[in-house]
């Protein structure tokens, strides 16, 4: 058992966890503003990126666009998708007190956009094939798949990049503050709508990102979605709710253990030991496991 | 005294079943400060909430410098000229003092005069320049009523709305809590102003009203009714 257990496999147990982690990152970010604003779980995250991974395959397949020069184009339309599901979703829904109606709407976008995909695509797996899908860069002995990487380093600058708009920019500001009270928030001239907007877009621009690099590595199907949802939301209760870079660790540290879980156990195991992970999280640190707790005065 | 800044007129606001208040008309004359008295449960805090537009009057008109406030939303009622301290003072915890500052220059109008604004705050509350950088929820609670106030001020307000802004405080900062509204008030900010200390209130009070189950049950001068017996009995009984 030592033998297999060897330093180089280890080592690529964990590379391959945290390239694949960082998806459910970005994932997680995005549930994470929007849960910010909007006081919801948005169901549909997961589908949404498989969405935006068809149509990053449709660039690919109907035009011939390269799937990493289409971040130019997925990426704008994934965030005026988001603007575009707030404004005709979600606005009247966002003013009322139960939140139910919000979840129900979120809920029914998955189905709807889920059964469009089969519909569209049909239920069949599709992916992505061109010239460096099977390259990877090989140093130490342990190999790197290329588009592992660049899907790690496009979740990376993502999560930069989302967090310098929080914390720099005033718009970013109000969602941070409209994310801890909305109503202090619309006190000093906030909007909610355009807080909750904001969100959405940046939710599902990172889908986006999601997307693109999903479809350069992986082969999806249209119900592929829903289950990774599920993976962001426990990665955000692993993060942390209201911490972008918590989400994201949190998103690693699920990819991670999910990779040395199913090389000990087996592959079926995946998916119970995240549900496992999260159960124990939620019932022995609720807040989160990068979040230290800030008592409100 | 000068023209009515804020008028409100047959005010009705209910929650549900329950009629918070009643018939209300009172009005706030430019530059001076204006107590809001009575007890708890009065609907000072609910009448606050009803100018500021997050609750919305079942009737009734409410007029700012003339103009219509009741279909107003809360980002828009500060955009006009009032800022609203709530209770509790509800700060962003987790943002640094300077940030929340930036966040009450917000409306458009005001965005352009931020250095200004922030040079005024900074003057009236040097501590908080000190602690421009620690997260708002780390202050103590007196400075954290500061920051509230520096907050609500950056939005440059022709009226100020404050909702017992010495709840909690030590005597010390309740003093400099109250000059500090002068202070304001000099600086032509017309102050409506909710407490429970009606003592030092009535004290710096041009006008009040004394609330009661949400109708007006008394109104007089600031120093008529510091002395009227039956408030002295109502209210001041054991405040000695």
């Amino acid at each position: 058992m030592l033998d297999i257990l060897s330093f180089g496999l280890v080592s690529q147990l964990l590379i391959n966890g945290i390239l694949f982690g960082t998806m459910y990152g970005i994932a997680a970010i995005g549930l994470s503003l929007i849960y910010g604003t909007m006081r919801i779980i948005f169901l549909a995250q997961g589908t949404i990126i498989i969405f935006l991974a068809y149509i990053c395959y449709w660039f690919f397949k109907l035009l011939g666009i390269d799937p990493y020069l289409s971040i130019l184009l997925v990426v704008p339309v994934s965030l005026l998708l988001g603007m575009g599901f707030y404004q005709g979703l979600f606005r009247e829904a966002a003013a009322l007190e139960d939140k139910n109606i919000s979840l129900l709407i979120a809920v029914g976008l998955m189905f709807l956009v889920e059964n469009l995909m089969a519909t569209i695509w049909t239920p069949n797996p599709r992916s992505i094939m061109t010239t460096y899908t099977a390259y990877g860069v090989s140093t130490l002995g342990l190999r790197i798949s290329f588009t592992r990487l660049m899907g790690f380093i496009m979740a990376v600058l993502s999560t930069i990049g989302v967090n310098l708009f929080l914390n720099k920019t005033l718009v970013g500001k109000a969602v941070r503050a409209a994310s801890e009270d909305m109503e202090a928030a619309a006190l000093v001239g906030i909007s909610p709508h355009a807080v909750n907007g904001v969100a959405f877009a940046i939710g599902i621009g990172l889908a986006g990102t999601a997307g693109i690099a999903l479809a350069t590595t992986y082969s999806f199907d249209p119900y592929f979605g829903f289950v990774f949802s599920l993976k962001a939301m426990i990665a955000l209760a692993l993060g942390g709710m209201g911490s972008v870079t918590g989400a994201f660790l949190g998103g690693i540290l699920l990819g991670v253990l999910e990779s040395l879980g199913s090389f000990a156990i087996s592959g079926g195991w995946a998916d119970a030991i995240s549900y496992g992970v999260f159960l124990i999280v939620l019932m022995f640190k609720p807040e989160g496991l990068f979040v230290r707790s800030v008592k409100k005065a | 005294m000068g023209k009515h800044l804020l008028e409100l007129k047959g005010v009705d606001v209910r929650y549900g079943d329950v009629q918070a208040v009643w018939d209300l008309s009172m009005h706030v004359d430019e530059g001076t400060i204006v107590a809001l008295l009575g007890a708890n449960g009065a609907g000072k805090t609910t009448l606050l909430k009803t100018i500021s537009g997050i609750i919305r009057p079942n009737n009734g008109e409410i007029l700012f410098s003339g103009k219509s406030l009741v279909k107003l939303k809360p980002q828009d009622v500060v955009g006009i000229g009032i800022s609203h301290v709530p209770e509790g003072r509800r700060l962003f915890t987790r943002l640094s003092v300077l940030e929340n500052l930036e966040l009450g220059a917000y409306p458009r109008k005001v965005r352009s005069s931020f250095g200004e604004s922030l040079d005024r705050a900074f003057k009236l509350f040097p501590i908080l320049k000190e602690r421009s950088h620690q997260k708002a929820g780390l202050l103590s609670g007196g400075e954290q009523q500061m920051l509230a106030i520096a907050r609500a001020i950056m939005a440059r307000p022709a009226l100020l709305m404050l909702d017992e802004p010495s709840l909690g405080l030590s005597p010390l900062f309740v003093k400099a809590m109250f000059e500090l509204i002068r202070t304001l008030n000099d600086q032509k900010v017309t102050i409506l102003l909710v407490e429970q200390n009606i003592h030092q209130a009535l004290k710096i009070a041009h006008t009040g009203f004394v609330l009661k189950t949400g109708k007006i049950v008394m109104s007089g001068r600031g120093n008529e009714l510091l002395t009227n017996p039956e408030i002295q009995k109502a209210y001041m009984g054991t405040l000695g």
